[in-house]
């Protein structure tokens, strides 16, 4: 009998936590990507598409990454026919809905990353939104 | 309304699509949204910058070319780098015309001198494209050329933040090679656009311009 397989059911009771909480917080993040930046350069920033799959909003309050020494939520914003940015404390995603960071707009301000940023590196951050969900984001680096 | 406006913008692109030949003999411009066309070119007085090589960028540095210039600082995670790396597709498009690129030059000017010195500026603008200028100056003489092309930007210094903000106007401007204003292009900016209207305009004014 199959389910008497040790290692089969092994296997189902290690990855239904993962479906679980997945299927629970149904917030989830796809195109992520960081600008590579020039030698010696001490900002860049992190986009993404970020999807709300829940039926209930959920806030996004925080990002963090041991790779660089401030990761901010920033959005670049126009005034008195400047542009510039201002920092979001916290952004709200409604519910069954995407936002978009992308430049011009919403993104992670990275500043002082550790190391340089080559395309096709990895980089990694760690999203958290109010209630305690936490989700880590595997980012490329783009040029 | 919206119909209109997306129907006028369709119109143009084709306008401009079908006005355009590269080797064609006649060509016109038509008003859009992404350049604005100045009919009488506004000649630029005397500034004094410094280049990414320490060399002096005065007045005498734009003429005889076509210039592009961007007003911005290096600490810029988003808009700076994003415009840089559209101008520098702009630039390829360009080289690849029939007319190339030797009369055209593409400058950052840097309203951060604080931050961004020479050294900052070669490693920031060359990465982008080698052949990208990068330069600055003392307060007065950004305020000189900011003034002339209408650039607002704001230094947001904040004691002990080493990140500071800068709000700086995100337009590019086009200076033609007798040093006049004669074009701007508005964000949201993309490299086909600008090398489109570009190409059509260095056709029309070639002769006259230089």
């Amino acid at each position: 009998m199959r389910w008497r397989d040790p290692v089969f059911v092994g296997l189902i009771l290690a990855l239904t936590p993962i479906a679980a909480a997945s299927e629970e917080t149904g917030v989830s993040v796809r195109d992520a990507w960081v600008r590579e930046t020039p030698r010696g350069v001490a900002m860049t920033a992190g986009y993404m598409v970020l999807q709300n799959k829940t039926s209930r909003p959920q806030v996004l309050v925080a990002a963090r990454s041991s790779g660089f020494e401030t990761v901010t939520i920033h959005r670049t914003i126009a005034k008195e026919g400047m542009t510039g940015m201002e920092h979001a404390p916290q952004i709200e995603l409604l519910p069954n809905a995407s936002l978009l960071f992308a430049p011009g707009g919403y993104h992670l301000m990275l500043s002082n990353p550790k190391r340089t940023l080559r395309a096709g590196d990895r980089v990694d951050i760690t999203l958290e939104f109010r209630g305690g969900l936490v989700l880590p984001v595997a980012y490329e680096v783009r040029k | 309304m919206m119909t209109t406006v997306v129907l006028a913008a369709i119109l143009g692109a084709v306008l401009l699509a079908a006005v355009y030949r590269e080797n064609g003999s006649r060509a016109i411009l038509l008003p859009d949204q992404v350049m604005t066309l100045f009919p009488a070119p506004k000649p630029l007085a005397a500034f004094v910058f410094i280049d990414h090589e320490n060399r002096v960028f005065d007045l005498s540095r734009l003429k005889g070319k076509w210039s592009f210039l961007f007003f911005g600082y290096t600490h810029c995670p988003d808009i700076c780098p994003t415009t840089l790396a559209t101008l520098a597709r702009a630039h390829e498009n360009i080289a690849k015309s029939r007319a190339g690129a030797k009369d055209v030059q593409f400058v950052f000017i840097s309203v951060d001198p604080n931050r961004d010195t020479a050294g900052k500026l070669r490693q920031y603008v060359t990465y982008f494209d080698a052949a990208f200028l990068g330069v600055t100056g003392d307060n007065a003489q950004l305020g000189n050329l900011a003034g002339q092309l209408g650039v607002a930007y704001q230094l947001a210094i904040t004691p002990g933040i080493e990140n500071y903000p800068v709000y700086h106007t995100t337009a590019v401007f086009l200076v033609d090679p007798r040093a006049r204003y004669h074009a701007v292009f508005a964000p949201p900016l993309d490299a086909e656009g600008i090398s489109k209207r570009f190409k059509v305009l260095r056709e029309l004014e070639g002769p006259k311009a230089t």
